[in-house]
């Protein structure tokens, strides 16, 4: 039932800020995301939800916070909270729609993280895209068309490549529905070139939405053209669910197609990952820096996954989790700066620790979790990726380390650039209420760092599926070229 | 915690972090010098409780374990949180909360009046916490913990006055330089793990004994380690940061920068000593690295005017001459010149901090001299300092530094690779040594007053909370030695006491009397070094300095040897035009070129017409019709099915 409330409840609220005004929808909406919190946060001990849905075709309406979806769900939903705080202190015009939307988006996520029917799977994927698009379209910066147009192109091709997937790899594999389990009962037996073809079908959609080099434009225009507030932002970062589904989906159905792709992909991650961090150190746009953090985080959540080792797929979605309340968290600090001085420029800020010295010393937290320092919400996963990576490949593991050097230098460069040197105008320190919202951050910084061995163990469980995968396609002999050319005509 | 007094110390890091966290979170509320007591209390505890659990663990030979709790939990990659207490880690959590309990008292006068008082006691807290469980740490990856977090304490004690930009430049420095160093040590990790599949300091160490002498991975592994050390202990190539980091508060540099953080490569390599004494390769590598570096750094301290820069590549310098201990294999007596010289190169920055209190912030020797007089406690604690680091006989640093010299004359491990080079690069540099400092200690507290009137009149002996640990740190730097006498003839305390704990590797047994031999000529290079400064600064006034100071070897010396300017031109610049030149090509052809590309495909005017209409409607329309032709798609695949 639990999985159900979870899904249904957020549901619920964004139907119902649709019909309200003023105050009642700021309460409802406060009410509504510790309601939808609660339920999310019981998620991991709840029992699954299956039901028939499409029963001719073998569609189940199925849901399991049980595993890695649920721990991801429960994160995403803790950062949810902050955000709808800070949504209705920051959100002037229509702010009940924008709710709605922010709402609608927590449902689409939840049901996407605990889908365990592919159908159903994506279906969340395609419609959690439409209140991260009217987001983007009702209260958006001034050249959001440009932005709006490429996200959605970038979107429909890579859902097209996973529709066609979908719709594929059922009748190919002869599974007796769509639910993950009997998938994966029938999938590793299909041939090594129907695997290949699947598995790149579910890569073009999955590397749009990670995302990585070289489709990641869209990620950029994005955050650059959201609301200042930047809430809508820290939505958009919990929906970089291209990573999930990987692991969930892509790599331990198709072990083979996956055993034959990954290592080339492994090369595109590290490279990913170096690329956008040296491209973060020379921004001046505070929220573009964010996202070509952002985008070398995806980098490292890659190169886990696809050094197909234990450590990095566990690690990686420790990581897709860490990353979601340090960088959710660094677009709401961008949120709270911008509505000091008006610009994400910065440099048009300076010495602001002079004058707010808690917002500062929050910056710094965030920020150093954000770079990955240890103790904190990134390490653990970034660690563990980057060690899996190396152990699959060393050249990938350094080309990717490279990247913990430079986010060293955009990581002192923009707390110098905000908050040292000379301050021109200081500015007020945090307010009662941005220390609420910033509190949940702060303390899921702390926590993820410094306890991760309960929710890796969790992962952990998982991956094992998708290594087994690995040992069994590993035992009989690697196809040779014959056999791949005579498929593929 | 157990009833074992030796694993109380392990509340040694968490009384620091508590202080930093009350320093932190009310420090705004306390009321000075009340955060200052705070901080003192929590590192002096902990350094009676590391006390304690020394003189309880002596005669011991298990390392007492205290585990921490779960950290990483993946099949395969399984690690515990621990701290291991054992001979060296405990000598080494003397020394940090010793030394740095003096340096908090200290701090209390020096920083008095700053507007950030309770931030820095913070910071510094926080630092030693950091330190400790670096020391402390039972794995790399734990070790690894500590050695970042010192990195960003040190980060934040540099840009302490972050108003003033050219601090904030030095402390990002700082970090991005010990970033380099921190990939080397992740790579380190990575490839441990993989040839040992464990990150366990006492595991790798063991496993280390199953591979053939010189093996390559070990090497490897080294080398990586190497890279980790280099950063951290500021050797060449990666030292540029550390004169800059001097921007800190001078106290901050006495621990940081001279007395702790910085000598973390050594205790790296020492913890790691199994993994070196099987490669000698990287050992040679590891001492040239520290030869190079303590010949070039003290020729770069002759020419520096700043009574702190001189001191930083002193610090450089020495620091060298502990990595070429560690990498002739004695790794012993280079944990036994990392106490040492943490007690009198702390106590040289405290001097020199008690020095710009007195003269109001200035720091240029040349507008110093003669103080001497006029304060009497500084001047004769920096006299003890001084000839503590030249090497003069019965002082701590003399028979440190001569056991290094000793060991690298009779090394085994590196022999093939130019030992009697090395003895003879260090011996070099040790007469350097005696010699510009010497010419710090004269510049300053000799000779004629060379201070403007106002400063002059305003000269002053510190006030005791600052005296004091000078006073207690000039005895700790001529006491320290004695733990340390020549082997040969004398009872050596710190070599029986860390033998269970390092890797035994040979040395030669040269004559007695090549033994008495050697440890004239450290006697004269230190001889040789004051004499020479005595000759150059007192009898002829300093003329031959004056002419040295202008020429193009001095220019060359004062800019570093040149290598701020060749990173500069070499690394910074081009990295920089390459990151520009990606961001560029990243917005203006890649991002358009895929644009244009589906422009051309026609699908970009077909959703332009679409979004006039009312983009997201239009487009939640298609989804719409998109997820029900999706189903339709598969009722009737799966009919056909």
């Amino acid at each position: 039932m639990i999985p159900m409330i979870a899904l249904a409840l957020p549901v619920l609220v964004a139907l119902l800020l649709l019909a309200t005004r003023g105050a009642l929808a700021r309460g409802l909406a406060l009410a509504g995301a510790m309601g939808t919190f609660l339920a999310a946060a019981l998620l991991p001990g709840s029992s699954a939800v299956v039901v028939p849905w499409i029963a001719g075709i073998g569609v189940y309406f199925a849901l399991d916070g049980s595993g890695a979806g649920g721990f991801l769900a429960v994160v995403a939903s803790l950062v949810m909270v902050p955000t709808v705080v800070w949504t209705v202190v920051r959100v002037g015009e229509r702010p009940h729609q924008f709710l709605a939307a922010l709402f609608a988006m927590w449902a689409g996520l939840i049901g996407l993280f605990l889908a365990r029917d592919l159908v159903l799977f994506y279906v969340f994927w395609e419609v959690t895209l439409l209140p991260s698009l009217a987001m983007l379209a009702g209260w958006g910066l001034a050249q959001r068309r440009q932005a709006m147009l490429k996200y959605l192109l970038y979107a429909i091709a890579g859902s097209f490549a996973m529709l066609l997937t979908v719709l594929a790899i059922r009748p190919l594999a002869g599974a007796e529905s769509y639910l993950f389990a009997d998938l994966l009962a029938t999938t590793s037996a299909l041939d090594s070139v129907q695997q290949v073809w699947l598995f790149v079908g579910f890569v073009l959609a999955f590397a749009v939405k990670l995302p990585i080099f070289p489709v990641h434009h869209w990620l950029i225009d994005f955050h650059e053209q959201n609301h200042p507030s930047g809430a809508a932002d820290v939505a958009g970062t919990l929906y970089k669910v291209g990573g999930f589904g990987l692991f969930a989906w892509a790599l331990p159905l198709l072990p083979l197609g996956a055993s034959i792709v990954t290592p080339y992909l492994l090369l595109l991650g590290a490279f990913t990952a170096l690329y956008a961090a040296v491209i973060a150190t020379r921004q001046t746009n505070l929220k573009r820096l964010l996202a070509y953090a952002s985008l070398s985080h995806m980098g490292f959540v890659a190169v886990g996954l696809f050094g197909l080792h234990i450590a990095g797929l566990s690690g990686s979605m420790y990581l897709l989790a860490a990353q979601m309340v340090t960088t959710g968290g660094l677009f709401l600090l961008s949120g709270m700066l911008h509505a000091r001085r008006a610009t994400f420029d910065i440099t048009a800020y300076g010495g602001l620790a002079a004058s707010a010295p808690a917002l500062a010393a929050v910056m710094l937290l965030v920020l150093f979790a954000g770079i990955g320092v240890p103790g904190l919400a990134n390490f653990p996963g970034e660690f563990l990726a980057l060690l899996g990576a190396f152990q699959a490949s060393v050249f990938a593991g350094v080309l990717a380390v490279g990247a913990v050097i430079a986010a060293g230098v955009y990581g002192v460069n923009l707390y110098g650039r905000l908050f040292q040197g000379p301050q021109p105008n200081p500015v007020a320190d945090l307010r009662p209420v941005e220390i609420a919202v910033l509190a949940p951050i702060v303390l899921a910084t702390l926590w993820l760092g410094l306890f991760p061995a309960g929710p890796l163990a969790l992962l952990d469980a998982e991956a094992t599926i998708t290594i087994e995968g690995q040992s069994l396609a590993s035992d009989p002999a690697p196809p040779d070229a014959s056999t791949l050319q005579g498929a593929r005509r | 915690m157990t009833q074992d007094v030796v694993s109380w110390a392990a509340l040694a890091p968490a009384l620091a972090l508590l202080g930093a966290l009350v320093n932190g979170l009310l420090g705004a509320r306390l009321r000075e010098p009340l955060p200052g007591i705070v901080a003192s209390v929590a590192v002096g505890a902990g350094f009676v409780l590391s006390l304690v659990a020394f003189f309880a663990f002596a005669g011991r030979g298990e390392a007492v374990v205290v585990p921490l709790w779960d950290y990483l939990a993946v099949s395969g990659v399984e690690l515990a949180l621990g701290f291991h207490l054992d001979q060296l880690s405990l000598l080494m959590m003397l020394v940090i909360t010793g030394v740095g309990a003096l340096i908090h008292v200290y701090s209390i006068g020096y920083m008095h009046a700053d507007s950030g008082f309770a931030r820095y006691f913070a910071y510094l807290n926080l630092f030693v916490a950091a330190m400790l469980v670096l020391v402390m740490a039972d794995s790399y990856l734990l070790m690894f913990v500590g050695w970042e977090g010192v990195g960003v304490c040190s980060y934040l004690l540099i840009a302490f006055w972050f108003k003033q930009g050219t601090n904030v430049d030095a402390a990002r420095k700082a970090y991005i330089v010990n970033r380099i160093g921190d990939a080397g040590f992740l790579l380190a990790m990575f490839l441990m793990f993989r040839t040992f599949g464990t990150l366990d300091v006492a595991a790798v160490n063991a496993a280390v004994g199953a591979f053939a002498f010189g093996a390559g991975a070990i090497t490897a592994i080294g080398l990586l380690l190497l890279v980790a050390a280099t950063g951290k202990s500021a050797q060449i190539p990666l030292h540029v940061w550390l004169p800059d980091a001097m921007a800190g508060p001078t106290p901050v540099s006495a621990l940081i920068h001279a007395a702790t953080m910085v000598t973390a490569g050594v205790y790296l390599i020492a913890r790691a000593s199994p993994i070196f004494a099987t490669s000698p390769e990287a050992s040679a590598a590891v001492a040239w690295v520290g030869a190079a570096t303590a010949l070039i750094a003290a020729f770069v301290a002759f020419a520096q005017t700043d009574i702190k820069r001189v001191l930083a590549y002193s610090t450089i310098s020495q620091l060298g001459f502990m990595f070429v201990a560690v990498g002739v294999g004695a790794y012993s007596v280079a944990v036994f010149h990392l106490v040492t010289h943490a007690f009198f190169k702390a106590l040289l920055f405290l001097v020199a901090g008690s020095v710009i209190h007195a003269l109001g912030g200035e720091q240029d020797v040349r507008r110093m001299g003669g103080l001497g007089t006029r304060m009497r406690i500084t001047g004769t604690t920096a006299l003890v300092g001084t000839l503590a680091i030249a090497g003069v006989p019965l002082l701590a640093g003399f028979f440190s530094k001569d056991a290094i010299l000793v060991h690298t004359f009779s090394s085994t491990l590196v022999e093939d690779y130019g030992a009697y080079f090395l003895y003879a690069v260090l011996l070099v540099s040790a007469v350097m040594t005696a010699g510009y400092m010497f010419r710090w200690y004269y510049t300053v507290f000799c000779g004629a007053e060379r201070l403007s009137k106002a400063t002059g009149a305003a000269v002053h002996e510190s006030p005791r909370v600052m005296t004091v640990p000078l006073v207690v740190l000039a005895v700790g730097s001529v006491l320290t030695g004695y733990l340390g006498l020549p082997a040969f003839a004398f009872p050596n305390w710190i070599e029986g006491w860390l033998a269970p704990v390092t890797a035994a590797v040979t040395f030669t047994h040269p004559a007695l009397w090549i033994e008495w031999l050697l440890l004239l000529v450290s006697v004269l290079a230190a001889a040789l070094g004051l004499g020479l400064g005595y000759w150059a600064y007192h009898l002829q006034k300093g003329a031959p300095a004056a002419r040295l100071g202008v020429g193009r070897l001095a220019a060359f010396g004062r800019s570093g040897a040149g290598f701020d300017a060749l990173y500069r031109n070499a690394v910074v610049g081009p990295t920089e035009g390459t990151a520009g030149a990606l961001s560029i090509v990243d917005r203006d052809i890649l991002d358009r070129g895929m644009a244009s590309g589906v422009t051309a495909a026609g699908l970009l005017a077909r959703v332009t017409t679409l979004w006039q209409s009312g983009f997201v409607r239009a487009y939640a329309l298609a989804m719409l019709c998109g997820v029900v032709a999706l189903v339709l798609v598969v009722v009737v695949a799966g009919v056909r099915a």
